[in-house]
């Protein structure tokens, strides 16, 4: 309540004298967004996949006060990173680091892709090789069947 | 389809669902940390009772146990009576020092908690949340067991009760404390 | 009382469930009609009695009645009435009800729908139906129900999830479980096939609106749920890749798969067996979906609650419907030669394929990257994390794939393209993408990403644009009327087609949207006091006002924010910091102007006893795209489902 009348208060003083002094541009500082560059990358432990910079649990909170502070000090962003990582362990960053057993993850879909690729064009080369030419097409789908007709008619 | 199609997919089947079933009995808490084995970050912060600076410098030599926890954690109160029983049974100990942190909370909050419960050692206030990061707590209560070399020698996520309790008492401390070599969790 | 009567109802459906599928077997067993006649009762009765149990529930929330375990846990007298109803599936028990309800919804209609042209199937409906439902009954009533009384009669409910209180989360989840149960009819038809060995296209013809119209919920559901995170998680993004998004993301994949390789079966009846494995898949994914939520395997660190009991019941019987399903496959379908017929590798058959292919890959990423922590925890190899970051790498360049097939397979003949065809049809959507890239490129856009994705959407348009407007003037020629009239003539006249080509142009604007609003956003977060100003993109942001409101059940800090552009004001936002009352969980509410189909989003994360607020300004180039795609899949979908019966059937 009392927050609330002060709140008040300051609000009419301000909106009574409207380019008083008090106004200022605020902006971002480099600071800031070096905060959310880090912040973006590492993972709020206690949330479900989320990063410190979207959470907003008081652990993420905390982290992003610790980013600060460290950039502060003259940490690089590196350094930070590194810190994380000796306290947490991998599980801290918001990907897997691509080394190791998790090239697994990283290469498996490409592989997938590019196996899965090779393996279909093998088999659709040898089911073509395989189909007999058919002089006796059947007739193809309505669609396409409509159209033919329609420019047969057109060029009749 | 093939043989080998049909095998594939069975024991592609089978694999899932192996996986599948040891997820579920996977603990959630059991988080493998790195802090084991390194050396104890050397925290300091007041006293929740007293307002005196507490710092871990000051028991370099002992063996260490630190309790994480907060007023508001369900978990932290139903660990606490055996935590008490656990300072009891080593208290006499010259060697052992238990120090109790007070993470995420309102100092009021904290210090009617500790007169409501009661408590038999000292605890330090983590006030920026900086304590908890250095030792990668994800939430409390934690516990943490550092030898007389100020390392860390186990780490769990949890209440100390039960079979726990009678783990980090026989297992882990008293071996410490009689200086002979304890199995490292990973 | 009225609890005890729901608990009743659904223990009977439960009984009944168990009728019914004995009741499909007899039919089986002894070609009695009557039997079958039994079983569509019972299935009949189970839908009526499910809906007694979810009125049972709807009402003892909407009376408040707290002496309901589940009531009490997920409401509050002071929760506005509105949420009250959704409240019903805001909790694990109740989201199993509105499932199973569903379930039995869709398969009354499904029985009585197809009764009379479908009769041999109907046993097996009837049994496949049955068999779902009673596994999903089980659980319901043995190990979670919503029914259970609380004693003592708590004076107060703990409240809904402050963040499950919002409209669109009313609607999400039943979308999302029409779209998972909707693909169970496809798939008991497709069981029905492989156990009578009737493998023909028939089944597939006959759940072909029912598998558009399951897809059509289960994208709705989605973006549903992205359009929630995107108002109410106040982060300004709509899809994090969460373990939870990602289970309804799977079956989406592969359905979408299904719901295109059927066509070369249903015209070139070709891939029997492999459309019977993708329903079978889309289905299995459903279900494992419901069991990843559902047990607690993939949440995160804290879950203290979850419980290996409840887990354990799912796997047995998610994995029991799983094996049955992949084992009769291999057990009947081994028997079937492939009989495929090519006769060109370009040619639409073949685009299929490969429009298969990149699916399953897609779902194949999205599952690995989903369960690579629990595979690398289980194998001893610590805890990673799997975030956006990976999946935005790893998934764009499967997704651009797809799309360029997009842009080619409709266009291509069925048997044969000749090179002649192919120039006809590509070079001007090539040349199309080629200029729009230049026009890009030359108004600073460098992002290779953005470059790529408009490459294909202006490819994939163009050629969308090009055949129907060729297709149109034919049209409209022969008729002698105007282009206008020719666009409707053409459209009516093929109506599944180009209603599909509409869905695909949603698809071309919500990947748009997608492109727009992530590569470009622009975000800024700044401290300020009351009078102070901000500036974002081409906006300047004024704080005119700080000051308490107070809803139903919460409190909240409110800024008024007034936007100028240039000098112009153009509007005043108020976002707000809420604390919820009963559980004292704070939100933050966004506060939006939509401007040239984007948006101004602005939130206020914290807020300080000084009047210091920290507000964060979102622009989200665009966004409007992402919705508006979504609307025209849907209408694409629609028009699909409502196409006249006759013409091509």
């Amino acid at each position: 309540m009392l927050m609330m009348i002060r709140l008040i208060v300051t609000a009419l003083f301000i909106l009574s004298t409207p380019w008083s002094g008090l106004a200022e541009v605020q902006d971002e500082t480099l600071l800031d967004i070096q905060v959310r560059e880090i912040a973006k990358t590492l993972r709020c432990t206690v949330c479900q996949t989320e990063n410190i910079w979207e959470s907003g649990a008081p652990l993420a909170q905390q982290m992003r006060g610790v980013v600060r502070d460290r950039l502060k000090l003259g940490h690089s962003p590196e350094d930070i990173k590194e810190y994380f990582l000796s306290r947490y362990g991998d599980y801290i960053m918001m990907q897997p680091p691509a080394h190791g057993v998790n090239w697994f993850l990283w290469a498996g879909p490409f592989v997938l892709l590019l196996g899965g690729g090779l393996f279909l064009y093998k088999e659709v080369i040898g089911w073509v090789r395989r189909t007999p030419a058919s002089p006796t097409a059947p007739p193809p789908p309505l669609d396409e069947k409509a159209r033919q007709r329609l420019e047969h008619e057109l060029e009749s | 389809m093939t043989k080998s199609t049909q095998l594939t997919l069975v024991l592609v089947l089978l694999g899932l669902f192996y996986l599948f079933y040891e997820g579920l009995w996977g603990n959630p808490r059991h988080i493998p940390t790195v802090l084991i084995g390194t050396d104890a970050p050397m925290v300091e912060g007041p006293d929740v009772e007293t307002g005196e600076m507490i710092s871990l410098e000051q028991f370099k030599g002992k063996v260490v146990l630190l309790n994480f926890w907060a007023s508001w954690c369900y978990e932290c109160k139903v660990e606490h009576e055996s935590v008490l029983e656990l300072h009891r049974l080593f208290k006499d100990d010259p060697n052992f020092v238990m120090i109790g942190v007070n993470y995420q909370d309102k100092l009021p909050d904290a210090q009617q908690y500790l007169k409501e419960y009661g408590t038999t050692f000292a605890h330090m206030r983590d006030v920026k949340g900086q304590l908890a990061i250095d030792y990668g707590v994800y939430g409390v209560p934690e516990t943490f067991v550092i030898d007389q070399q100020g390392k860390i020698r186990y780490k769990y996520v949890g209440p100390v009760t039960g079979h726990m309790y009678t783990k980090i008492t026989q297992e882990i401390i008293a071996p410490l404390l009689k200086g002979q070599p304890v199995s490292t969790p990973s | 009382m009225i609890i005890e009567i729901g608990n009743f109802s659904v223990t009977i459906a439960l009984v009944l469930s168990v009728f019914g599928m004995a009741s499909a077997a007899l039919a089986l067993k002894t070609r009695n009609t009557d039997w079958a006649r039994v079983g569509r009762m019972a299935l009949t009765l189970i839908f009526v009695l499910l809906g007694v149990g979810m009125l049972a529930l709807v009402y003892s929330f909407i009376v408040r009645d707290f002496s309901v375990l589940y009531v009490a846990n997920n409401s509050n007298s002071k929760l506005p009435f509105f949420y009250t109803v959704s409240a019903v599936w805001g909790g694990h028990e109740g989201s199993l009800l509105l499932w199973v309800f569903i379930l039995s919804v869709f398969s009354t209609l499904a029985v009585w729908i197809h009764w009379r042209t479908q009769p041999t199937i109907m046993p097996y409906l009837i049994g496949v139906e049955c068999a779902i439902i009673f596994g999903f009954l089980c659980l319901i009533v043995f190990l979670s129900s919503p029914f259970e009384r609380l004693l003592p009669v708590p004076l107060e409910g703990k409240d809904l999830n402050p963040l499950l209180q919002d409209p669109a989360m009313v609607m999400h989840p039943p979308m999302l479980y029409m779209g998972y149960v909707g693909f169970s009819i496809p798939f008991s038809f497709a069981m029905a096939a492989l156990f009578s060995g009737r493998l023909g296209e028939e089944w597939i013809k006959v759940t072909q609106r029912w598998t558009t119209f399951a897809w059509m919920c289960l994208t709705t559901g989605i973006l549903l749920g992205g359009y929630w995170a995107y108002y109410e998680l106040g982060w300004g993004g709509y899809w994090g890749w969460d373990p939870v998004e990602n289970a309804s993301f799977m079956p989406w994949l592969v359905g979408t798969a299904y719901l295109h390789s059927v066509l070369v079966q249903e015209k070139r009846k070709m891939f029997k067996v492999w459309n019977l494995f993708l329903i079978i898949v889309t289905f299995s994914l459903s279900l494992i979906g419901t069991f990843l939520v559902r047990s607690g395997v993939l949440t995160s660190v804290h879950s203290f609650a979850t419980d290996p009991e409840r887990g354990l019941y799912i796997l047995i019987f998610v994995g029991s419907v799983i094996g049955i399903a992949f084992g009769a496959l291999i057990l009947r379908a081994a028997k079937l030669k492939s009989q495929v017929e090519l006769d060109s590798f370009i040619s639409r058959e073949s685009i299929f394929l490969f429009n298969n292919l990149f699916f399953l890959v897609a779902a194949a990423t999205v599952f690995l990257g989903t369960l690579y922590p629990l595979i690398l925890e289980t194998f001893g190899g610590g805890k990673v994390t799997v975030g956006p970051p990976y999946y935005n790498a790893v998934f764009m360049p499967i997704a651009l794939g797809l799309l360029f097939l997009m842009g080619i397979g409709p266009y291509i003949p069925w048997r044969k393209a000749s090179v002649a065809n192919l120039k006809k049809s590509f070079s001007i959507p090539l040349i199309a993408g080629a200029v729009m890239v230049a026009l890009l490129a030359v108004t600073g856009i460098r992002n290779l990403y953005a470059l790529a994705g408009t490459y294909v959407v202006a490819f994939s348009g163009m050629a969308i644009v090009m055949d129907f407007s060729k297709v149109s003037q034919l049209y409209a020629q022969r008729n002698s009327s105007n282009i206008f009239k020719g666009c409707l003539a053409a459209f009516t006249a093929n109506q599944r087609r180009y209603a599909a080509m509409l869905t695909h142009i949603g698809v071309l604007v919500l990947v748009i949207g997608i492109i727009a609003s992530t590569i470009y956003q622009t975000e800024k977060v700044v401290s300020m006091k009351v009078g102070d100003e901000m500036s974002i993109g081409d906006y300047r942001m004024k704080l005119t006002d700080l000051h308490d409101v107070e809803g139903a059940n919460w409190k909240a800090a409110e800024g008024v924010f007034q936007v100028f552009e240039d000098e112009t004001l153009i509007t005043e936002l108020r976002p707000q910091k809420r604390i919820y009352n009963a559980t004292q969980t704070p939100t933050t509410e966004s506060a939006i102007y939509s401007i040239n189909m984007g948006h101004i989003f602005l939130t206020m994360p914290e807020v300080s006893p000084e009047g210091v607020a920290v507000a964060r300004g979102v622009l989200n180039p665009l966004i409007l795209w992402v919705w508006g795609g979504g609307i025209i899949m849907g209408l694409g979908v629609i028009l699909n489902i409502l196409r006249p019966r006759k013409r091509e059937e």
